[in-house]
C-alpha cells in the first residue's frame, strides 16, 4: 500500500477502521465487553506460559472439597469401632514376630513422611479427585478458547481463499470448488465431525483440524458471493482498464472491501467452535484425558451433580458463559461500528 | 385567481429525521425546510402541480409526508390541509382511510414497488376490497376494466401474471391502475418515469394526461427533469436544499424566471433547440450574472483518425433447455472511425448494446468478432505485454460515481496506482506530484489527495475518475453514461470540463448515453443503436435536423421539450 | 419441471461420487487397519492376515473402491464390527426413534419462532429488541450440555415431572412420556436464535418498496405485516427450514446419549468410540444422499413460494 507523499501539512482522512474504532468507543456495552474479553485473553496468556494454574493436576484438596464460601464438608459419619481399654489377650508367646516389635518401632521413627495436608475447602471447590476447580477452570479456558480461535482461523483461511478463487474466476475453477463445497455440505456437519474423529482420534491439534475442515463451508459461500458481486463493480472494472493484474484486483482491491464480512463471520465461528469443542470433549472425542477443557469439566460434573456437588458445573459454566457473552456482545458492537450503511461507502 | 379552497394546501411544512443520540443531544437531519423557513404551496382541483428539484432538494420527502409514508424516525411540523382538514393532526385510522381512496401514489421504481409474490390481480383488488368493500369477484372484474383503461393488452391474462413477467412500462401502468382504482382526487407521482426509457416515458406521460382529463384528477408530479415538467404541469414549484426557491404558473417559470437557481436550472440543460452552446451555463454563472457562452466551434474534419472499428460484434451464451445453449447477440456489426479531438456519440435505450460495445472496445468484454485498430494495430488480437501498453491509449469513465472508485483507497492511491503499473514517472514523489496536478486540472483541491471517496459528491467523484484516466495520457476516452447519474447542474459542470479537456489535450471521446440532448451537445458524429445494431449514423446536426430512420425520429420525438407556448 | 428434476438428479451424481470418494479415502488412508480392529487385541498375526484377506484389503485400491461402490448400491454393508447386527438393519430400527424426538422439536421451534418474531417485528420497540438480543446471546453462550445436565437433574431427578431416561416400543408412549423433557430443553435453547433470525427476515422485508405501496393503498399495519411481509419472508424461512431438515436425521446425538434414546445419532457415536467403520461409512453416505434429495425437494418447493423462480 503506497503511503501518502512527503508533502507536509496534508492530513489523511480516517480510513474505515479508524472510523469504526471511533464509533465503537462510543458504545459503552461494547467497550465493557471488549475489556472482559481482553482480560480473559490475558488470563489465557498467563496460563499458557505457566504463570497461573500450572499445577491444576495436583490433588490439593480432599475429594469433592466444597468452595471456600460454603465451608468444609461435614465429616463423614464413620462407623467407629469401639476400642477396648487396655491390652486384650496376650499372644506374645506364640507370636513369632514378638521380639521384632521393639526394633520395628525404633526403625519406624526414622521414617520420613511428608505430611500433605489436603485442604478442606478450595476457592471454587474441588473435583472428585480433589483437584482445584479454579485452576482447572482457568486452564480449561486456555484450552477451549485456544482450540476455538485456532480452528476459526484455519476455517477462515480455507474459506476465504477458496471463496475468492471461486467467486472471482468462476468457470472451471468455480465449478470444481462448487463440487467440493457440495460434497462437504452434503454430509451433515456433526456426522462429518464424527467421521473425522473416528479416523483421526483425539487430541487438541486433531480437534482444531477437524473443526477447521468442517467449518470452512459457510464462509466460503459468503466470500464467493461477495467476490461475484464485486468483480463486476465499476471500481474493479476500472482497475482492469488501467491494467491491474488479477492478483492485484483480487487481493488489493476486492479483499479489503470484503474484510468486514469475513471478520464478522469469523467471530461467529469462534463462538460456535468453542461450543463444539466443549461437546466433543464431553463425548470423549476431543481433548485427551490428560488435558482439561470446559468440556471435560462438564463431563465430570454430570456425575457429581447427582451426589450434590455442583461447583465444578457452576465454575465451568460461569467461565464459559462470561467469555462467550462478552465475546458475542463485543463482536456485535464491532459489527455495528463497521456497518457500511452508516459509513455511506457501499 | 380563484377563491375556492384549494384541494391540498401545504403551509410552512418542515420535516426532519431523528438520527440518534450523541452526547445526550438528539441529532436531526433537516430534509424539508431549513431553520425557520418551511415549504408552502397549494394544489387546486383539476390541476397538475410539479415539484422540481435536484437530489437533496426535499421534493420526495415533501410529497411522502402528505399522507405520512415516511420512516418511523421522521418528525413533521406545519400544516397539511386536505380539503380544510389538517392531516398532520389526523390519527392513523383517518390517514388509512384517505390513502388509496382520496390520495393515491405512484412511485419511481415499479419493479420493486409491486409485491413480487402476489399476482397483478391480487394486488389490484386490494384497494377496492379495503375501501369500497367489493367482493373479490366484483373487484377482479373492475380490475380488468382498470387494466384496459391504462392500456394493457390482454387484461384478463395479465391479471394472473406476476410483476416480474411484465415490462417496466407495463408495471408502471399497473401501478397507475392501482392508484386510480378508487377514483382519488389527488395522484402523487414520485418520479414515475425516471426509471423508464424515453420512448416509454412519452407513453406514460400521455396516459397520465388522458386519465387526468377523464377523471378530473389533480396531480402532484415530482421530477428532476424541467423539460418534462414543462410539458405537463400547470403550476411549477422549484425546490432546492429543502426550501422553495420559486413557484408559479408554468409559462411564467419558463419565460420569466425570477430566481437565479431557476434560471440556472433552465439554462444549464442541453437541449435539442436551434442553438448548441460551446459551454453550458452553470449555477455560479447565473448567480454571477454572466451571459450565455457563444456557439460551439466546428471541428477540423481532417484530423488524423486515431481509432478505427470494423465489424465489431459481441455475443453472450445463455443456458437453455436440458443441455443447450442460446446465443444472445448484444452487439452486431459496429463500424466507425474516430478522429483526434472529435467526439462520437452513441445513443440508444436500455438493451441497445451501447454499453457492451464500449466495454468491448477496452476488452473488458472479449469480443466475438471484429477489429479495433489503433495506429494500424488491432487491439483485439494483442497479447499481454503489448496489450498492457495499448491500455494506456484508451481509457474509460463509468456511469456510477459511487462504485467506480475503490472505497478503501484514498484518492491519492487511486491516482498513483495506474502510474505505478505502467511505470510512468520515475519514483513515488514524481507520481504524487503528477496526481496533484491532475486533481487541479479537473478542478479539485489538492487536499483531496488524502481523502476517501465517500467524502465527495457524485460530480466530484466523476472528476476524480476522469483524472485517473488522464494519468495514463490516453488518446481516446470512452464515457459510458458518465453524466447520467448526476444532477443537471453538476452534469453541466462535468460536460464543460470534458469540453475543456478535449480542447486542451486533443482527446477523442466516445460518449455513450441514453440522453439525446446531452449527446447532441458534446458530439460531432452520432451513432444510434437499437437491439445491438446501428440504426443510423451521421453527423450530430444532420441526425437532429434530418433523421432518416423511423426509430431515430421516434427517439427525437420522445425527448421532452419543456414548456412550449400554445400560441400558434 | 420433469426436465429440471432429471437434470438435478444428474447433477447429484458427481457430488455423490465425491462423498463416496471422501469417505473411502478418509477411512482407507487415515483410519486404522480394519483387520486389526476386527481381530481385536488378542489376535495373532496369522488371524489378522486371514481377516485382511477375507476383507479383500490386499487388493489394489481401485478394486476396493469398486467393492465399496457395490456395497452402497446394493445396501449391503455386511455386519457391524461391534454388534454383528446387519448394518442395513440399523436404519430401520434406529431411525424411528430419532425422528420421534427430532420432528416435534423442529416443528415446535419453527411454529413458535414465526409468531413471536412477527410480534417483535410488529412492535419494533427498542426495548423488545434489546431484550431479545440479550436473551439470545445468553442462551447461546451456555452450552447445551449444561441445559441438559441441569434440566435432567431438576425436572427429572428432583421434581420428578419427567422420567430421567427411557424409551419404549410404542410411539405414543414415547411422545407422551419420554419426548417432553428433551423437547422442552431443545426448544428452550434453540428458539431464541430462531426468533432473532426470523425477526431479521421480517425487518428486511419491512424496508422494501412494496411495503410502502401497500401502505399507500390504505392497508393497515396488520395486513401489511401478516399478508405482504409474511408471504415474502416465507422464502428465506423456507431456506432456513430446508437447511435444518437434514440435521434432524442424525438428530441431537447429545439428547439421545443423555436420555438413552436408541436413535441414529447415538448409534453413530457408539460406532465412533468402537471404531466400527462400516456403520459410520454407511450412515455418512446414505445421509449425504438424503441431504441432496431434501435440497432438491426444497428447491422444488421454492417454485410454490416464489413465483420469480424459474426452474431451468
Amino acid at each position: 500500500m503506497n503511503t501518502v507523499g512527503t508533502a507536509p501539512a496534508l492530513e489523511r482522512s480516517e480510513g474505515v477502521w479508524h472510523a469504526a474504532w471511533r464509533r465503537f468507543k462510543g458504545d459503552r456495552l461494547g467497550m465493557v465487553s471488549m475489556a472482559i474479553v481482553l482480560a480473559f485473553l490475558l488470563l489465557i496468556a498467563a496460563a499458557a506460559v505457566g504463570l497461573v494454574a500450572r499445577h491444576w493436576q495436583q490433588e490439593v484438596g480432599v475429594p469433592n472439597a466444597p468452595p471456600t464460601l460454603l465451608g468444609p464438608a461435614p465429616p463423614e459419619a464413620t462407623g467407629a469401632i469401639e476400642q477396648p481399654k487396655g491390652p486384650n489377650v496376650d499372644i506374645s508367646d506364640i507370636d513369632p514376630l514378638a521380639p521384632k516389635y521393639k526394633e520395628w518401632a525404633e526403625r519406624a521413627k526414622q521414617y520420613q513422611t511428608a505430611d500433605t495436608v489436603k485442604a478442606e475447602t478450595l476457592p471454587l471447590g474441588g473435583d472428585r479427585l480433589g483437584r482445584d476447580v479454579l485452576s482447572k477452570a482457568i486452564k480449561g479456558t486456555q484450552i477451549s478458547v485456544f482450540v476455538g480461535v485456532l480452528a476459526a482461523v484455519m476455517a477462515t483461511l480455507i474459506g476465504t481463499v477458496l471463496g475468492a478463487l471461486a467467486g472471482f474466476f468462476g468457470g472451471k475453477v468455480g465449478d470444481f470448488l462448487e463440487w467440493l463445497y457440495n460434497v462437504f455440505t452434503a454430509i451433515p456437519d456433526i456426522l462429518l465431525i464424527f467421521a473425522f474423529a473416528a479416523v483421526f482420534g483425539r487430541g487438541i491439534g486433531t480437534v482444531v483440524v477437524i473443526l477447521g475442515l468442517v467449518g470452512w463451508t459457510s464462509l466460503y459461500r459468503q466470500v464467493r458471493a461477495e467476490f461475484i458481486k464485486h468483480r463486476t463493480r465499476e471500481y474493479v472494472r476500472a482497475a482492469e482498464a488501467i491494467g491491474a493484474s488479477t492478483s492485484s484486483r483480487m487481493f488489493r482491491h476486492i479483499l479489503p472491501n470484503v474484510s468486514h464480512v469475513i471478520l464478522v463471520r469469523m467471530s461467529l465461528m469462534v463462538v460456535g467452535f468453542i461450543k463444539s469443542e466443549v461437546i466433543l470433549s464431553y463425548l470423549g472425542l476431543g481433548v485427551p484425558v490428560d488435558q482439561v477443557s470446559w468440556g471435560t469439566m462438564l463431563a465430570d460434573a454430570q456425575g457429581e451433580l447427582i451426589l450434590g456437588y455442583w461447583w465444578q458445573l457452576a465454575a465451568a459454566t460461569a467461565f464459559m458463559a462470561t467469555f462467550l457473552i462478552a465475546f458475542s456482545l463485543a463482536a456485535d458492537a464491532w459489527r455495528d461500528a463497521l456497518d457500511p450503511k452508516l459509513r455511506g461507502i457501499e | 385567481m380563484t377563491t375556492t379552497t384549494p384541494l391540498l394546501s401545504i403551509q410552512d411544512l418542515k420535516v426532519a429525521f431523528r438520527m440518534g443520540q450523541r452526547g445526550g443531544i438528539v441529532q436531526r437531519a433537516e430534509a424539508v425546510g431549513r431553520g425557520a423557513v418551511g415549504v408552502s404551496f397549494d394544489v387546486a382541483e383539476n390541476q397538475t402541480v410539479a415539484l422540481v428539484g435536484e437530489s437533496g432538494s426535499g421534493k420526495s420527502v415533501t410529497a411522502m409526508s402528505i399522507v405520512n409514508l415516511l420512516p418511523d424516525n421522521a418528525e413533521r411540523s406545519g400544516k397539511v390541509l386536505w380539503r380544510g382538514n389538517d392531516l398532520l393532526q389526523a390519527d392513523r385510522a383517518h390517514l388509512r382511510a384517505l390513502r388509496g381512496r382520496e390520495i393515491a401514489c405512484v412511485f419511481q421504481d415499479p419493479m420493486s414497488s409491486l409485491n413480487p409474490v402476489f399476482s397483478v390481480g391480487q394486488q389490484l383488488i386490494e384497494p377496492l376490497v379495503t375501501h369500497l368493500g367489493l367482493k373479490p369477484k366484483a373487484a377482479l372484474a373492475r380490475a380488468e376494466q382498470l387494466l384496459v383503461e391504462v392500456g394493457i393488452p390482454e387484461p384478463g391474462r395479465r391479471l394472473k401474471a406476476y410483476p416480474h413477467e411484465l415490462s417496466g412500462g407495463q408495471q408502471q401502468r399497473v401501478m397507475i391502475a392501482m392508484a386510480l382504482a378508487c377514483e382519488p382526487k389527488l395522484l402523487i407521482a414520485d418520479e414515475p418515469t425516471t426509471a423508464l426509457d424515453v420512448t416509454i416515458q412519452r407513453q406514460i406521460i400521455e396516459l397520465l394526461a388522458k386519465l387526468k382529463a377523464k377523471h378530473g384528477l389533480s396531480v402532484l408530479f415530482i421530477s428532476h427533469d424541467l423539460a418534462l415538467v414543462g410539458e405537463i404541469a400547470d403550476q411549477v414549484v422549484v425546490m432546492r436544499q429543502g426550501t422553495v426557491r420559486e413557484q408559479g404558473p408554468v409559462a411564467q417559470i419558463f419565460n420569466d424566471p425570477q430566481d437565479a437557481y431557476t434560471r440556472a436550472l433552465l439554462a444549464c440543460r442541453p437541449s435539442l433547440g436551434e442553438h448548441n452552446p460551446a459551454r453550458l451555463m452553470v449555477i455560479d454563472d447565473h448567480i454571477a450574472g454572466r451571459g450565455a457562452q457563444g456557439t460551439a466551434k466546428a471541428k477540423n474534419p481532417d484530423s488524423p483518425v486515431v481509432l478505427e472499428v470494423k465489424a465489431l460484434a459481441k455475443s453472450f451464451w445463455l443456458k437453455e433447455g436440458l443441455f443447450g445453449k442460446r446465443e444472445f447477440k448484444a452487439v452486431r456489426d459496429v463500424n466507425f472511425r474516430l478522429r483526434r479531438g472529435h467526439t462520437l456519440g452513441v445513443v440508444g435505450e436500455s438493451g441497445s448494446g451501447k454499453t457492451t460495445m464500449g466495454l468491448t472496445l477496452l476488452r473488458l468484454h472479449e469480443p466475438t468478432q471484429g477489429e479495433v485498430r489503433f495506429d494500424g494495430k488491432d487491439l483485439l488480437t494483442l497479447r499481454d505485454a503489448e496489450r498492457q501498453v495499448m491500455r494506456r491509449r484508451i481509457q474509460i469513465v463509468f456511469q456510477n460515481p459511487y462504485a467506480s472508485l475503490n472505497p478503501r483507497f484514498t484518492i491519492g492511491q487511486t491516482l498513483v496506482e495506474p502510474m505505478t503499473i505502467h511505470g510512468i514517472g520515475g519514483d513515488l514523489a514524481e507520481r504524487e506530484q503528477r496526481a496533484r496536478e491532475l486533481l487541479g486540472k479537473v478542478g479539485l483541491d489538492d487536499r483531496a489527495f488524502g481523502k476517501y471517496p465517500h467524502e465527495f459528491s457524485g460530480g466530484q467523484r466523476q472528476r476524480i475518475a476522469i483524472a485517473r484516466c488522464l494519468t495514463l495520457n490516453p488518446e481516446v476516452l470512452v464515457l459510458d453514461e458518465a453524466v447520467s447519474a448526476l444532477d443537471v447542474s453538476v452534469q453541466a459542470q462535468v460536460l464543460n470540463l470534458l469540453r475543456d479537456l478535449q480542447d486542451e489535450l486533443g482527446l477523442a471521446y466516445i460518449f455513450i448515453s441514453h440522453d439525446l440532448a446531452v449527446v447532441r451537445f458534446i458530439s460531432d458524429e452520432v451513432l444510434v443503436m437499437k437491439d445491438g445494431e446501428v440504426v443510423e449514423q451521421a453527423g450530430a446536426e444532420t441526425i437532429l435536423r434530418a433523421p432518416q430512420q423511423d426509430y431515430t425520429r421516434k427517439l427525437i420525438g420522445a425527448v421532452p421539450r419543456g414548456w412550449q407556448s400554445s400560441v400558434a | 419441471m420433469a426436465a429440471y428434476v432429471i437434470r438435478r438428479l444428474w447433477q447429484m451424481v458427481p457430488t455423490l461420487f465425491g462423498v463416496v470418494l471422501l469417505v473411502f479415502v478418509l477411512f482407507k488412508f487415515f483410519g486404522g487397519d480394519p483387520a486389526e480392529i476386527l481381530g481385536g487385541l488378542n489376535a495373532t498375526p496369522q488371524q489378522v492376515d486371514a481377516i485382511r484377506e477375507q476383507l479383500g484389503l490386499n487388493k489394489p485400491w481401485w478394486v476396493q473402491l469398486g467393492i465399496f461402490l457395490k456395497q452402497i448400491a446394493t445396501f449391503d454393508w455386511g455386519k457391524s464390527w461391534a454388534t454383528q447386527e446387519a448394518v442395513s438393519n440399523l436404519f430401520a430400527t434406529r431411525l424411528p426413534a430419532t425422528l420421534t424426538v427430532m420432528t416435534p422439536i423442529l416443528l415446535l421451534d419453527t411454529l413458535l419462532a414465526i409468531p413471536v418474531a412477527l410480534g417483535v417485528a410488529y412492535v419494533r420497540g427498542s426495548l423488545t429488541d434489546r431484550a431479545l438480543t440479550i436473551v439470545t446471546t445468553v442462551a447461546l453462550s451456555i452450552s447445551f450440555l449444561v441445559y441438559v445436565i441441569i434440566g435432567q437433574y431438576v425436572f427429572g431427578f428432583q421434581l420428578g415431572w419427567f422420567p430421567v431416561q427411557g424409551w419404549s416400543d410404542s410411539t405414543w408412549t414415547n411422545l407422551v412420556t419420554y419426548v417432553p423433557l428433551p423437547l422442552l430443553l431443545a426448544v428452550a435453547v434453540g428458539v431464541s436464535p430462531q426468533i432473532r433470525l426470523y425477526r431479521s427476515f421480517f425487518l428486511d422485508e419491512l424496508g422494501q418498496d412494496y411495503v410502502r405501496t401497500a401502505r399507500a393503498k390504505g392497508l393497515g399495519e396488520g395486513p401489511v405485516l401478516f399478508k405482504h411481509v409474511l408471504r415474502n419472508a416465507m422464502i428465506p424461512i423456507l431456506t432456513n427450514v430446508g437447511l435444518a431438515l437434514p440435521g434432524i436425521f442424525v438428530g441431537s446425538f447429545l439428547i439421545e446419549v443423555f436420555f438413552s434414546i436408541p436413535g441414529l445419532g447415538r448409534e453413530v457415536l457408539l460406532a465412533v468410540n468402537r471404531s466400527d467403520y462400516p456403520v459410520i461409512q454407511a450412515v455418512t453416505v446414505y445421509l449425504a444422499m438424503l441431504t441432496m434429495l431434501i435440497n432438491l425437494a426444497t428447491d422444488l418447493l421454492y417454485k410454490a413460494v416464489d413465483p420469480r423462480v424459474i426452474l431451468k
